[in-house]
């Protein structure tokens, strides 16, 4: 269980709250790249961290993030027209550029100064890899840009999707460290998943299903290492990181590619989740490539032209209760992505954590929580930087590995979590 | 002929926050009996101070080797009061072992064999660095391992605290 105040610390992000200033020290994902395909493309709408934003790609190339609203009436700049180095609101004419300045007011003399002295709040957008990053704090503690492995690998090597889920973004993200869930839920694509299934790793996964943990501290967040039975006198490893304020991998399967998530608050009652996959080694073959499109792995088949997963909350999830029977869907869900969409958006918008009865294999979270509160409370009371910030904080990899029994987790598989250019990924 | 039980989109309607007003709000009984055990000195000091602070259902332990044989363990209360080791354990439901270093190793094989013969869920914490080779901390971890089912290997006196308060102990 949780106090209902560290709940509502913890699960708000809005602008002055003391989780929405720990979000904004961070660089994170804004959208994908592919929202804004070209130069001039149309403008999208975005809300993060409640706060509601356009971001637009001009005519030069240039990335932009900025208020919706025009400084004038306050009309949608989504309404924009992407014209020759900004975007002008159709109802008057002003039109700004990618930091939000606004360089013509139509109706002002020619040589007025005016629009010189008119801003939209704007953020940097900045693109790396599958991704467009923003970075939504104080300009002058802006970190250096993020370094995670997935980002910097070559396009070719690397695939990133994103859905929309109907929750806030502390229980999604929870579902990314909590290892002892996947035994039962995705217990079905661990046999038949293209992007799982085949890894000798499985077949431990499945012979043991009661998994010891261990939790332990890592520069930038955690380590969660759960281990089952393998050979005689040595344990099967799965060990998770989870960099902060949300970001986690989940260990890899064979020759699999590696995957992960981010989960980007909207508002507090939605999040979007952003999922990868990527191989460090060698570009994704085409049926990869394609399984992930097609909503398999981590990934989620979604509605053409939106971000909405295709199963959804308006739907019952396609719940099917003669998969669910022959355990094939273990929940009755198809895909890993919406068998946990469901269940954590059935928890409600914001779940009550002072309900909640917890067991020691819930570690993992109850030690997140716990940074992520210290973390918050610090920057608002102290201004420390949290833990996750320092790119270095980012060089970490997911790793499934068989460990002699005497063998310290970490201290046997230290180059195994961190990210080694030109070595692969250490998997089962 | 068939009943339709479900109408579509029951999932769209049960998880919104207005449906979350008739969730069922009866008080939350403690769920786990819990026995905290100090596996040595250093430990003991962290659950004389942890032991202080108001708890539903927790009792707390120092553990010492009775020195009448390997794996022959005394259990004391944390005010020195007499305890046995089978009794308090025929009641618990979770056992949370605390160490700082190797010197109880016997402690933890005989509290872990007795909970795992029992079925009581173990966890473990080592206060200190334990992820670091060749310290106390990691020897308290090496010693735990294979007894605590969830084992936070780097924690504080922080953790000991809020890992019991998030098991409603």
């Amino acid at each position: 269980m949780l106090r209902q105040d560290i709940n509502e610390l913890l699960t708000r992000t809005g602008p002055g709250t003391p989780m929405g200033e720990l979000f904004r020290q961070y660089w994170m994902p804004a959208c994908l790249a592919e929202e804004l395909p070209e130069d001039g493309a149309p403008p999208i709408r975005l809300k993060l961290l409640s706060e509601r934003l356009v971001a637009f790609r001009d005519s030069y190339g240039r990335y932009g993030l900025i208020d919706e609203f025009c400084a004038h009436r306050g009309a949608s700049m989504w309404f924009g027209r992407n014209e020759e180095g900004g975007l002008r609101c159709p109802y008057h004419g002003w039109k700004y550029d990618t930091t939000g300045q606004c360089i013509e007011v139509p109706s002002e003399a020619d040589n007025s100064s005016f629009a010189e002295n008119v801003r939209l709040t704007s953020y940097p957008l900045v693109k790396i890899g599958d991704v467009l990053w923003t970075y939504m704090g104080d300009p002058a503690k802006q970190p250096p840009l993020p370094e995670f492995e997935f980002a910097l690998t070559p396009a070719e090597h690397h695939y990133t999707s994103k859905r929309w889920q109907q929750s806030n973004w502390l229980q999604a993200f929870e579902g990314g460290i909590d290892s002892s869930h996947v035994t039962f839920l995705h217990s079905g694509g661990l046999k038949s998943d293209p992007l799982f299934k085949g890894a000798k790793g499985n077949q431990y996964n499945l012979n043991d299903k009661k998994p010891f943990f261990e939790v332990a501290d890592s520069d930038g967040g955690l380590f969660v290492g759960a281990r089952r039975n393998a050979e005689e006198g040595s344990y099967y490893w799965r060990i998770t990181p989870w960099v902060m304020p949300s970001f986690t991998m989940v260990p890899p399967r064979g020759d699999h590619p590696i995957h992960g998530h981010f989960w980007i608050p909207i508002d507090d009652e939605n999040c979007w989740a952003y999922s990868f996959d990527y191989h460090p080694m060698r570009p994704l073959t085409e049926a990869e490539r394609q399984a992930m499109i097609d909503g398999h792995g981590v990934h989620s088949k979604n509605i053409p032209g939106t971000y909405r997963p295709e199963a959804n909350m308006d739907n019952d999830y396609l719940m099917n209760r003669e998969k669910q029977r022959t355990g094939e869907w273990y929940s009755g869900v198809e895909g890993i992505a919406i068998q946990d969409s469901s269940l954590q958006e059935s928890m409600g918008p914001i779940v009550d954590r002072t309900k909640e009865r917890l067991v020691p294999a819930d570690s993992g979270i109850i030690k997140a929580r716990q940074k992520l509160y210290r973390a918050a409370v610090g920057l608002r009371d102290k201004g420390v930087t949290p833990p996750g910030v320092d790119p270095a904080h980012h060089h970490v990899r997911s790793a499934a590995v068989v460990l002699p029994q005497k063998e310290a987790f970490l201290d046997a598989a230290r180059d195994d979590v961190t990210v080694r250019p030109g070595m692969p990924i250490s998997s089962v | 002929m068939a009943v339709e039980t479900q109408t579509l989109s029951s999932c769209a309607r049960a998880a919104t926050a207005e449906e979350a007003r008739y969730r069922i709000d009866r008080p939350i009984a403690p769920s786990r009996a819990g026995r905290v055990v100090a596996l040595d000195p250093g430990a003991a000091e962290v659950l004389r101070r942890t032991a202080q602070q108001e708890w539903a259902n927790a009792r707390f332990y120092i553990c010492e080797p009775a020195g009448s044989g390997a794996q022959d363990v005394v259990l004391r209360g944390i005010d020195g009061g007499p305890a046995t080791l089978a009794d308090e354990l025929a009641s618990a439901s979770v056992v949370v072992m605390v160490a700082t270093s190797d010197a109880g190793a016997d402690c933890a094989y005989t509290l872990g064999k007795a909970c795992w013969e029992r079925g009581i869920q173990t966890a473990g914490l080592v206060v200190g660095d334990g992820t670091q080779a060749g310290t106390a901390a990691s020897a308290a971890v090496a010693a735990l391992r294979p007894h605590a089912r969830v084992l936070l290997p780097s924690a504080d006196e922080a953790d000991v605290v809020d890992l019991l308060s998030a098991l409603r102990v």
